[in-house]
């Protein structure tokens, strides 16, 4: 997802053109630039890095002009590079265009325009379309003739702004399957790819639909069919939100959009590059020591990763938190790091990475965003593709950096014969059937976590219990608990329970425990004991489970019972109930959802 | 846009108070259902309101006339034989141009806040049909709604078959077109299925609601509603033409309407409602969640707590009422007890269309129907129902 924007006015525009960049971040921020139209030509500003970032470095408010557009981007594939960076030039620097889309039959497009002498400078399928037009221009010296006829060459989707040095008032707009909306505010016109890019300058907007384009002046515009040229009449639309609950798609808060979100994610996830999981495998068996590291859930993520990489591949490979791994790692050049981290920018993980490679040692990450400062300091970076995560509390990112863990323990676990590559096969089917499963469980249990959650929110102190892989899902879900609802909650392993703990246990105090499937016979037999034991002093229990309601009665005072599931992606879906338990509580406890206290969403500082 | 609330049917499962009303015409937190729905439409910008009648219509006829008063505009369309939902919405499709978008509302729900300004946002959002969606513990009464990660909805089950089931339920508010009419002459007008045509044909988008929800299905439920509304009331409001003599006392957000007089001695803790016209004797205790409607009489030392008195009643001195609704224009003794609780702490069995139904509740009074008369020295037993009209005499210790 990418946001485009675009303002023609009649005063200088660099300052809300920045803004309304600002305002789209939520699409996309790994880089963004401005084009501006001044006495000198067009002036392009660009880097990688966040719409503020960017600005410090680049002084995207400085230019002088009154028409302009504007461009923050996401990639989910292909480098995140200042030459890749919208908006791009034509070769006489005569058009600058930004776009939103996917235009797949650039690669045909490119040669042909190559072949004609064009020079391109990104491998963007973006690029094309501002020769195209520079192309048809040569003859007519007609620019709007030029971008019809650059537009009707065009395959896949879009939406494109361009300005041209010929139209000193005029942005240039299309749209097909990508959103663009124009803002008419009066005395200056503005295009966004929703409305957050100028609601706060105007109220009043036209919506563009596909297969049509739009010529913007800062006191008129028209709209047509791109097929017929015919003059399209638009109702004009009253804004009646707020630009907040616009971004979060109508969700109440970004937590559970980000919650819904997890099965598309899982596919992403499973979808990362196969070559980058293979030598992040070579990696691992080259070295003889892995670390795995983390900070808050990141550190529960690769404690995950440990259990996984031990039951599965049969590797040991210890999880240490970002903050401790100087106290704890022994660290030479056949030693290999494995940082997990949303933002790619936690200082306590960068700082560990930073450590561990003056010291010789191999670094590898797992980041949500591309070009960020941990992605480009390791050697092998992969991507996780779950698209921004703007909630506090991390969900999506975290499951999906469990799934790409596992899916490197399988990969390894080939290698060292402890899994046929039917087995292999078999397990990737169910990775890949877990995204229906979430899905059912969101939409038929929802309410009954719901349920128990209200009930119980008026518990000041949890225990949180699990065994094996479940011990780091139990921490996981803690920490959602503690982040979002500000509750006490305590992860712990569950056979920890009886050497100390234990003596707290009263009716007063209230456990949930992550039970495996039962088809996990021993860990399985073990979590039903720990239950007991907490039964047998009249503590209270719910019981997230996959067994069958009749039996579980007499062990939990409350259970969630979920579809039976193979044992591999079954603490998965626990998760996913602790998530939405957590959200829940903070909804009846009235919390600041997606902007806790005192939390930030990377930790940049010591 | 404009509204149209359904408030035709009979509500069996609300007797006594739908024998002689119906059920948006139930009192709340001071108000009727009805009134409460029409101001927060008002307050979401929409003034052009149809409402379908048909069980005791003219009571809401008479009240709200062509809704001068309240501030919009009313127009009423009958069903006089009450022949489901889907029938109900066709009944007023003359009064909807082609393309426009209108705003479908069940008239017996409460919120906590305006649910109809929330879905309204929703809609302005999306441009598409959208239907409220809320959690409620038990999807059995209410059908399984399933979503997907766009928060459009993929399908509704009516009556879920495993009751294991909890998910998002229409909370019913829905923002559907016109061409909805015409979806219902193709399924014959069943509601059901029309929403399952218009989810694969046009698309259904889900607006979720994460206030308090009730939907209005039994008695005690008014209790529930009535909590819900106060509990959003942030402070006391006291007309100045109330008139409360010698030592009152009020805590917490209390309202007081116009022309009531509260004589010396008397507590009230809010949240509580005392409608205009009111007389409170001396030394009563009000406690949390009452609501006294317009023209009432409380005699001297009368406690009450939890419960609804929807107008009109009087309540002799030195009474107990709590958790219990007493109807319109009911006359109650001296010295009237309604038992609340059982001995044994069990949940309070009441009857609901002449069948015994457990509330689940552990405190419950009576419910009273309208136009009854209780006299003195009466004890009512927890979860009593006393039908609209009833006389019972008065309770002599002597001669026996």
């Amino acid at each position: 997802m990418c946001g485009i924007s675009g303002i023609a006015g009649f005063k200088n525009i660099a300052v809300p053109l920045l803004d309304s960049i600002r305002h789209l971040e939520y699409r996309g921020y790994d880089s963004c630039g401005i084009a501006i139209l001044g006495l000198h030509g067009i002036e392009v500003r660009k880097n990688i890095g966040s719409v503020d970032e960017v600005n410090e470095r680049e002084r995207l408010s400085e230019p002088d002009g009154k028409l302009g557009i504007a461009h923050t981007r996401w990639a989910t594939h292909g480098g995140v590079t200042k030459e890749n960076t919208h908006p791009h030039l034509s070769c006489k620097s005569d058009f600058a265009l930004v776009h939103n889309g996917i235009i797949s039959n650039y690669r045909e497009l490119k040669k042909e325009l190559i072949k004609e002498g064009h020079k391109f400078y990104s491998e963007t399928d973006t690029e094309v379309i501002v020769h195209l037009v520079e192309k048809y221009f040569a003859p007519s010296k007609d620019t709007e003739k030029a971008f019809i006829k650059a537009i009707k060459r065009l395959e896949g989707t879009y939406a494109i702004a361009m300005i041209a040095i010929y139209e000193k008032d005029k942005i240039f707009c299309a749209k097909k399957e990508s959103p663009l909306v124009i803002g008419l505010g009066g005395d200056t016109n503005y295009i966004g790819s929703d409305f957050n890019a100028f609601i706060d300058y105007t109220k009043n907007a036209v919506v563009l639909d596909d297969d049509e384009y739009a010529i913007v002046s800062k006191d008129r515009y028209f709209i047509k069919n791109t097929t017929n040229g015919e003059t399209v009449r638009k109702k004009i639309t009253e804004i009646h939100w707020d630009s907040d609950m616009a971004k979060k798609g109508g969700y109440p808060h970004y937590m559970l959009k980000e919650i819904y979100e997890q099965p598309q994610c899982i596919i992403n996830a499973s979808q990362v590059d196969k070559q980058h999981i293979k030598k992040i495998s070579d990696m691992i068996m080259e070295s003889k020591k892995t670390y795995l590291i983390g900070v808050g859930t990141t550190y529960y993520v690769s404690l995950m990763g440990e259990y996984q990489f031990s039951s599965v591949a049969g590797i040991f490979t210890p999880a240490i938190s970002s903050d401790e791994f100087k106290n704890l790692a022994h660290i030479d050049k056949d030693t290999l790091i494995i940082a997990v981290s949303q933002s790619g920018e936690t200082y306590d993980t960068l700082n560990a990475l930073k450590y561990a490679k003056n010291k010789g040692a191999k670094t590898a990450a797992i980041v949500n965003v591309m070009g960020s400062s941990i992605a480009r300091l390791v050697d092998l970076t992969i991507l996780q593709g779950s698209g921004p995560e703007i909630c506090v509390i991390s969900t999506k990112a975290a499951l999906s950096q469990m799934i790409i863990l596992l899916m490197i323990a399988i990969e390894i676990a080939v290698r060292n014969k402890r899994l046929t590559s039917k087995n292999k096969i078999e397990i990737e089917r169910h990775i890949s059937n877990l995204p229906e499963i979430i899905q059912k469980v969101l939409n038929e249990k929802s309410g009954l976590i719901h349920t128990i959650a209200q009930k119980y929110s008026h518990i000041n102190n949890w225990l949180y219990l699990g065994r094996g892989k479940y011990y780091p899902i139990a921490l996981e879900s803690s920490l959602k608990m503690k982040e979002v609802a500000y509750v006490h909650a305590e992860g712990m392993p569950a056979g920890f329970l009886k050497h100390g703990t234990i003596a707290l246990i009263d009716e007063n105090l209230y456990s949930i425990i992550f039970m495996p499937p039962k088809s996990d016979e021993d860990l399985y037999r073990l979590s039903s004991g720990s239950a007991e034991e907490i039964k047998a002093r009249k503590g209270f229990i719910i019981g997230f489970h996959f067994g069958d309601k009749k039996e579980s009665e007499k062990l939990f005072n409350e259970e969630i019972a979920l579809p039976k599931v193979p044992d591999v992606i079954a603490p998965f879906l626990e998760l996913v109930v602790a998530q939405l338990f957590a959200y829940f509580t903070a909804v009846a406890l009235k919390r600041n959802i997606d902007k806790p206290r005192s939390l930030a969403k990377s930790v940049t500082v010591a | 846009m404009k509204a149209l609330i359904l408030a035709a049917g009979e509500g069996k499962n609300l007797v006594p108070f739908t024998t002689t009303r119906p059920k948006p015409m139930i009192n709340v937190g001071g108000r009727f259902i009805l009134e409460n729905t029409i101001k927060l439409l008002k307050e979401s910008g929409i003034n052009v309101i149809n409402i379908v009648v048909g069980h005791e219509s003219d009571k809401i006829v008479q009240y709200f006339e062509r809704g001068a008063d309240f501030g919009v505009s009313i127009h009423y369309s009958y069903q006089k034989k009450l022949s489901g939902i889907g029938d109900a919405v066709y009944k007023v499709k003359e009064r909807f141009n082609p393309g426009e978008y209108f705003m479908l509302i069940y008239g017996d729900i409460i919120t906590s806040a305006n649910i109809f300004n929330y879905t309204l946002h929703s809609f302005n959002m999306s441009k598409e049909p959208v239907a409220s969606v809320c959690l409620t513990p038990s999807t059995k009464m209410f059908g399984n709604v399933y979503l997907d990660n766009e928060m459009k909805i993929t399908k509704i089950i009516e009556k879920p078959k495993k009751g294991d089931l909890g998910n998002y339920v229409l909370s019913g508010v829905f923002i559907l077109p016109s061409r909805f009419f015409s979806v219902l002459e193709k399924t014959k007008f069943n509601m059901e299925l029309a929403l399952g045509r218009l989810i694969g044909e046009i698309g259904l988008k889900a607006s979720i609601w994460e206030g308090e929800w009730i939907d209005i299905a039994y008695p005690w439920d008014i209790l529930i509603a009535n909590k819900i509304i106060m509990d959003s009331w942030g402070e006391a409001t006291i007309s100045k033409s109330a008139h409360l003599i010698g030592d009152v006392r009020i805590e917490g957000p209390v309202q007081i309407e116009d022309n009531v007089e509260i004589r010396s001695g008397t507590i009230i803790e809010g949240p509580s409602f005392i409608g205009s016209g009111s007389f409170i004797g001396n030394n009563v205790l009000i406690r949390k969640y009452t609501s006294v409607g317009k023209g009432c009489i409380v005699g001297y030392g009368v406690e009450l707590k939890n419960c609804i008195l929807s107008g009109n009643s009087q309540i002799g001195r030195l009474s107990f009422i709590g958790d219990s609704v007493i109807g319109n224009n009911v006359d109650i003794g001296s010295g009237v007890m309604t038992i609340n609780e059982n001995l044994d702490r069990s949940t309070v069995k009441t009857t609901v269309n002449k069948k015994s139904m457990d509330t689940n509740l552990n405190k419950l009074g009576a419910f009273v129907g309208d136009d009854a008369i209780i006299g003195s020295g009466n004890t009512t037993m927890a979860g009593t129902v006393i039908d609209s009209k009833i006389k019972i005499p008065h309770h002599y210790t002597y001669p026996k």
